[in-house]
């Protein structure tokens, strides 16, 4: 495939934006970056070498079928209500690993890598996740993200694990 | 420590003097690692432990690896079907036999010097024998696995005991039984796990997830915000049918009840307040054909959630759970969670028990993860030792002994019975079956 540069380029800010808008908790910049169809899905393990494969009839870490599900989070954290969220953990998110895996009309599927180290009462921790994007190029010439699969590397989860935390 | 000392000391951690109103534990049973160690042998290893789920484990050569307590333990299917329960560890130098979690092998063989077992637990190979015992020297026999006392299961739940003296699982279970009956019932085709689980690890107790599981006082406060998260959501979307979820449930507007099961099983149960969203709302008709008018009602409309000592929580809430805590330390214990769903199960129902699981019962969920966070603040806690107890006097008043109304109705006996999920007596059976179990010495 010859390498679109422009496009890649346009790929990468996009996600590095995601990342950066988590972890200064600016969460209504975060929402906008998805579409309202956008679908969210943490699988959870199937066994130790394969995650489950079917979202509508395997248990997941989390599965939204549309942005309201991000938006639920949100709602929680800003509740201050929530004893998991109170206090936050902080978060760094380095992305890397971007690659376009294919273009098909409008929409781009992209991959990366993500190691986020938070830390929180009970102390710091870093982890991994295979992030698989589908991005949509809107009317307005911008992209948004239609599809965000997280392949979550860690198993064995010590404390809550939240849309920050991924 | 002598026996003696154990015995006077454990007795005294359990401060159970009901007649003057007082019912509390020492905060030093959630801390102490003296404590956490004779759990082990005297709880663990001298009673039954939950281990798996039958569909876990559907034919012979299939296994599944598990504790009792800190001992590896490995479930198989024999040829003719049954179970049999092993030590998790080669007879030769102790590595584990299972390179994975589950899976199928008519022949464990370790992976370090490569001795083989036949899944009935018969050494049938050693690798160089000759070689390296001549041509008569040595005894497989004397190499078998070690199989556990017991293993028997109560309709799908497979559970294990490294001593003989325990009484068959059904009469053990007593009246949790029937609370096993009422999720059983809810399928002819029987019950499977889902693919996929979830595992985290709790800086804490052990028994801090027991509690928490049949703890309907803390639903009101802890999930006051899932109650308004999904609220705003339902708004929102203006949601229909199956994917709405209960508001009503958790901020305590809803009839409820606990029992104190006996044999340190806890139950609680609140009504629903839309019972018609439920997947198995779906298949009233037939529950009606097939069950007396109680099972139905107490199926339909009332959440229930139970407790099975010491490591089990079976779960009929906002969708169906299976919750094994395995104890690691008295600061740290793992905890694996499982939906639990009717085989055959129409896809769309399916997908709705699974998006109300994945909403509410994981770490990664919004109530889970609020439970962890506040248990994680009452290990904490209970290191204030100048403050010495935590109190479960909630309810003394309004306790009956014996079976309620509802209870009688269906059919089972508690210890006690309570009017409200918020009341906190069904821990005395918990706390006693503790202090009893401990205080036996070896």
């Amino acid at each position: 495939m010859e390498i679109d540069h422009d496009l890649k380029r346009d790929v990468a800010e996009l996600i590095q934006w995601e990342a950066t808008l988590l972890d200064r908790r600016r969460w209504a910049d975060w929402i906008d970056l998805y579409t309202e169809d956008a679908v969210y899905w943490v699988p959870s393990w199937a066994n130790e070498e394969e995650t489950v494969s079917d979202p509508e009839a395997h248990l997941n870490l989390i599965y939204m079928r549309d942005r309201g599900g991000l938006e639920d989070r949100i709602f929680r954290i800003e509740s201050r209500d929530s004893y998991a969220s109170l206090p936050l953990d902080r978060t760094v998110h380095v992305v890397g690993n971007v690659l376009i895996e294919k273009v098909d009309g409008d929409e781009i599927a992209a991959f990366a890598n993500c190691l986020i180290h938070s830390y929180g009462k009970k102390g710091g921790q870093t982890r991994a996740s295979l992030y698989d994007f589908t991005l949509r190029r809107q009317a307005d010439g911008t992209l948004r993200i239609t599809r965000k699969k997280i392949t979550f590397i860690d198993d064995r989860l010590e404390g809550p694990v939240d849309v920050y935390h991924l | 420590m002598a026996d003696g000392e154990l015995m006077s000391t454990f007795g005294g951690l359990v401060d159970d003097r009901v007649d003057d109103g007082v019912f509390r534990v020492d905060r030093s049973i959630y801390t102490d690692p003296g404590v956490f160690d004779v759990e082990m042998e005297r709880l663990y290893e001298r009673g039954w432990v939950y281990l798996c789920h039958e569909s876990q484990v559907p034919e012979t050569g299939c296994y599944f690896a598990a504790e009792i307590g800190l001992q590896p333990v490995v479930v198989t299917r024999q040829q003719d079907a049954s179970l049999k329960t092993f030590i998790n560890a080669c007879s030769h130098r102790g590595a584990i036999l299972t390179p994975l979690k589950q899976g199928k092998a008519l022949v464990f063989t370790c992976r370090f010097h490569g001795w083989a077992y036949n899944c009935d637990g018969r050494c049938i190979r050693i690798k160089n024998e000759v070689e390296g015992f001549g041509e008569d020297g040595f005894d497989r026999e004397q190499y078998n696995l070690t199989e556990i006392a017991r293993t028997e299961s109560y309709r799908g739940f497979v559970f294990g005991s490294l001593t003989d003296n325990v009484e068959p699982i059904a009469d053990y279970l007593g009246a949790a039984a029937t609370w096993i009956d009422l999720l059983v019932e809810q399928s002819p085709e029987g019950l499977e796990v889902v693919p996929g689980s979830s595992t985290y690890v709790i800086r804490g107790n052990w028994k801090m997830q027991m509690e928490n599981a049949v703890d309907g006082y803390h639903v009101s406060t802890v999930h006051r915000v899932f109650a308004a998260t999904v609220g705003n959501r339902e708004q929102r979307d203006g949601s229909t049918g199956m994917a709405q979820t209960e508001g009503g449930r958790i901020t305590g507007k809803v009839p409820s009840g606990a029992y104190d099961l006996g044999n340190g099983h806890m139950s609680i149960w609140a009504t629903h307040t839309n019972p018609e969203r439920r997947p198995i709302y779906r298949k009233k008709e037939w529950l009606e054909a097939n069950f007396p008018p109680e099972h139905v009602d107490w199926i339909l409309t009332r959440g229930r959630n139970l407790g099975v000592f010491p490591n089990v929580m079976i779960m009929d809430n906002p969708s169906t759970q299976i919750r094994v805590v395995r104890p690691i330390a008295a600061d740290r214990a793992e905890v694996t969670v499982y939906c639990i769903a009717p085989i055959g199960e129409d896809r769309k129902v399916r997908a709705a028990r699974l998006r109300k699981f994945e909403d509410f019962y994981l770490t990664a969920g919004m109530a889970t993860s609020d439970d962890m966070a506040a248990l994680e603040d009452t290990y904490a806690g209970a290191f204030g030792r100048a403050a010495r107890w935590n109190d479960f006097n909630r309810g003394l008043n309004t306790m009956v002994n014996g079976p309620d109304e509802g209870a009688k109705a269906l059919g089972f006996n508690p210890v006690s019975s309570s009017p409200s999920w918020e009341n906190e007596t069904l821990f005395f059976g918990f706390y006693r079956r503790w202090r009893d179990m401990m205080e036996v010495g070896s």
